[in-house]
């Protein structure tokens, strides 16, 4: 990072680094004092490179979500936020939730074959808010436009002058279904900027939350595809499988999402004490039943039948759209933040095809890897549960990452004094946008098999 | 190929009796927080410095607590174990006393349905746990059907409509019109301490509690409320069982 850089020349130096190869990760705002600086993060070999720059005065950045589709939606979005005029951007339809959706350009570009459906921001089941726009033309899909964030809540701001010791609660909401993966990530940005050595008992014990959260959350996935494939008693044992983790989860940490247990420089209490007590009363159960409905899922044809083939992804879209997670691993994209940290070795990616089978492959190999690691957390040393020294310092900033269900998953912090600038990258942010190019050439009843292929949180998307 | 017939059979009853029966969660499970008798005034005051939804508050050796407010982080039972602790008592949903008569014209019509009742929700503003521990009901650890209790997907044909999450600015103009599309008599369920107060969330950035855009007949508390807490939402709101008025717990 060089002082006195240009956004400009900061988005020149993401986009050079995209063409020789590396991922586009991130772009947001921070504003310090009068000043708007957008940050540009990409990745090459598992390694994160920064540029960043001021904007001017007149708020006109330059947009380079031409040569680099994965910038688009981070545009949109400082553009929406912090006022930063992209050039060329408004050409895009709005991702953006506006009051009025703008139906009568769409329905002046389309002939009279196509037909426009909004589908939300309400729909059948227990969903969470989000609406597409989709043209159709009887059953293909010709494409779909999201129009996201209705649930936006102001919760980066929340950060703002929030007491670090409650900070973790705020990271909570961000994704009530992966509480540890947001607080993990959240606190290790801390514990970067202020240089806290965390405790192995404590990174042991975050571990397994967030492996036990990638358990639920990809059962959750896998559930609701056997329901779109109309098996319900696979359905109803999966969502079992489910149930019993989060049962666990509430034995051992007084939550059934896990919540409360992460703090800055470890864990609030000796969670992995309680952890250990609960897997010797259940863990056992819990693993058996997942595997067994595994084994069933993955040994019912009438079901893998509805799932090869559909909502396709090639492994340059995924590049371009900067895809992570299961995502990006069923398209043969092997990302996984857990083998930079040296949790794993190598991702569980058995299948590349791209389609949902591929992604629910992905999963699967994932649960059965998770309670490896979740095997070995238990192992744990003694020792201390939190830092001794938090290494109180007047400012600072730092990034942080951590490979949550959905994929990877960024936080950065910048405080002085208090908290000044919390920013997030959920990992469901980056997907979402590749659910566009995965439904054309799919038909209408494919729509709900790819959206839980996808597996995605809203509530973090809009934050 | 995957037998699932005798994979069920195998795993035997998992359903619990409850609401028909008792029920219990772990003991550790944090479901209500209390007041630890004979708590000090610095116990209490340094609990309600770590409330970050402001559920607590204390004057001198007495203290309140909003559960509504409370998301259950279990803070204040941390620093202050000498003043604050939780039960894994799950029966959490409140009532206005006024809901009665409401709750009453219910009762006579879903008798006349045979019991069965269709419940729509919408997502509000939720952070997507709440989501994820409503379809949990639906699981064969609660199967609500068992109960008469089925989602719809048409508001016109729904009797309950549960709402999730702080209301959003974009979900305010959604929720009232999802409301006005359902028959009477109704019931409003606000599920989740977010969606009855807003708990942590400031007031410039989202709309604010359901119930500042449609009547609310029964509170959740919870963040979010487990699936028990839920099934013991709904037969509140059916009239089935009394539940506690709204307060705040001393």
């Amino acid at each position: 990072m060089i002082a006195g850089t240009t956004a400009f020349e900061a988005a020149q130096s993401a986009a050079r680094q995209v063409s020789g190869g590396a991922r586009f990760v991130w772009l947001f705002c921070d504003v310090v004092g009068e000043e708007r600086r957008l940050h540009y993060v990409t990745e090459l070999g598992g390694k994160l490179s920064f540029s960043s720059g001021v904007v001017p005065p007149s708020l006109q950045a330059s947009s380079i979500a031409a040569a680099v589709p994965a910038a688009r939606w981070y545009e949109q979005e400082a553009l929406s936020r912090f006022g930063v005029a992209f050039n060329g951007v408004a050409d895009h339809p709005p991702i953006i939730k506006s009051p009025e959706l703008d139906a009568e350009k769409l329905r002046r570009a389309l002939g009279d074959e196509v037909s426009t459906v909004l589908y939300g921001p309400i729909r059948s089941g227990v969903v969470e808010s989000a609406c597409w726009i989709i043209e159709t033309a009887g059953e293909d899909f010709v494409a779909v436009h999201p129009s996201m964030f209705f649930k936006h809540r102001g919760l980066e701001k929340r950060f703002e002058g929030t007491a670090l010791e409650l900070a973790p609660f705020v990271a909570e909401h961000v994704s009530g279904v992966t509480p540890s993966s947001h607080a993990t990530a959240f606190c290790c940005a801390v514990e970067a900027a202020r240089d806290i050595e965390v405790p192995p008992r404590a990174r042991a014990a975050r571990t397994l939350l967030i492996e036990l959260e990638r358990v639920h959350q990809h059962l959750d996935s896998l559930a609701k595809l056997a329901d779109d494939g109309s098996l319900s008693v696979g359905s109803a044992q999966t969502f079992a499988a489910k149930e019993r983790v989060h049962r666990f989860l509430a034995d051992a940490t007084g939550h059934r999402f896990g919540r409360g247990s992460i703090c800055v420089g470890g864990t609030r209490s000796d969670v992995l004490a309680t952890l250990q007590s609960a897997a010797e009363r259940s863990l056992d159960l819990v693993e058996r039943e997942t595997f067994a409905v595994l084994d069933g899922l993955f040994g019912t044809q009438s079901l893998l039948d509805r799932l090869i083939g559909t909502g396709r992804l090639t492994k340059p879209i995924v590049h371009a759209y900067g895809g992570v997670g299961p995502v990006a691993r069923g398209s043969g994209i092997l990302n996984d933040v857990r083998v930079t940290d040296g949790w794993i070795h190598a991702p569980a990616a058995p299948e590349t095809d791209g389609d949902a089978m591929a992604r629910a492959r992905v999963r699967e190999a994932e649960i059965r890897q998770s309670f490896e690691l979740i095997r070995r957390a238990l192992d744990a040393p003694d020792g201390p549960h939190r830092a001794e020294r938090l290494n109180a310092r007047a400012r600072g900033s730092a990034y942080a990452r951590v490979e949550a269900p959905q994929g990877e998953l960024l936080y950065f912090v910048r405080y002085e004094d208090a908290l000044a600038r919390v920013a997030v990258r959920p990992a469901s942010f980056a997907n979402w946008p590749l659910f566009v190019p995965s439904l054309p050439g799919n038909i209408f009843t494919d729509f709900s098999f790819i959206e839980h292929s996808f597996g995605l949180v809203q509530s973090e998307t809009d934050r | 190929m995957s037998n699932w017939i005798a994979r069920g059979l195998r795993s035997g009853i998992l359903t619990t009796k409850y609401p028909h029966a008792p029920d219990a969660m772990s003991q550790r499970y944090r479901a209500r927080p209390l007041i630890v008798p004979g708590a000090t005034a610095a116990g209490l005051a340094r609990g309600a410095a770590v409330c970050l939804s402001n559920a607590i508050e204390v004057d001198g050796s007495r203290a309140t607590i909003d559960m509504l407010r409370c998301f259950q982080c279990g803070e204040c039972a941390r620093v202050a174990p000498d003043a604050f602790s939780f039960t894994s008592d799950f029966e959490l949903a409140l009532t206005e006393e006024n809901v009665e008569s409401a709750r009453d014209r219910l009762r006579r019509r879903t008798a006349a349905l045979g019991r069965s009742v269709h419940v729509r929700h919408v997502d509000c503003g939720s952070d997507g746990s709440c989501e994820q521990e409503l379809q949990a009901i639906f699981n064969p650890f609660y199967d609500v059907n068992r109960l008469g209790i089925f989602m719809t997907a048409s508001p016109r044909h729904a009797d309950v409509l549960i709402a999730t999450g702080v209301v959003t600015h974009a979900m305010v103009e959604p929720l009232r019109r999802v409301y006005e599309a359902m028959p009477a008599p109704k019931v409003v369920i606000a599920l989740g301490s977010a969606a009855c107060s807003g708990t942590i969330f400031q007031t410039e950035d989202v709309a604010g509690p359901v119930e500042r855009f449609v009547p609310v007949d029964v509170k959740v508390p919870g963040t979010p409320p487990a699936p028990l807490t839920i099934v013991h939402a709904l037969w509140v709101a059916l009239g089935r069982v009394a539940a506690r008025p709204a307060g705040g717990s001393e």
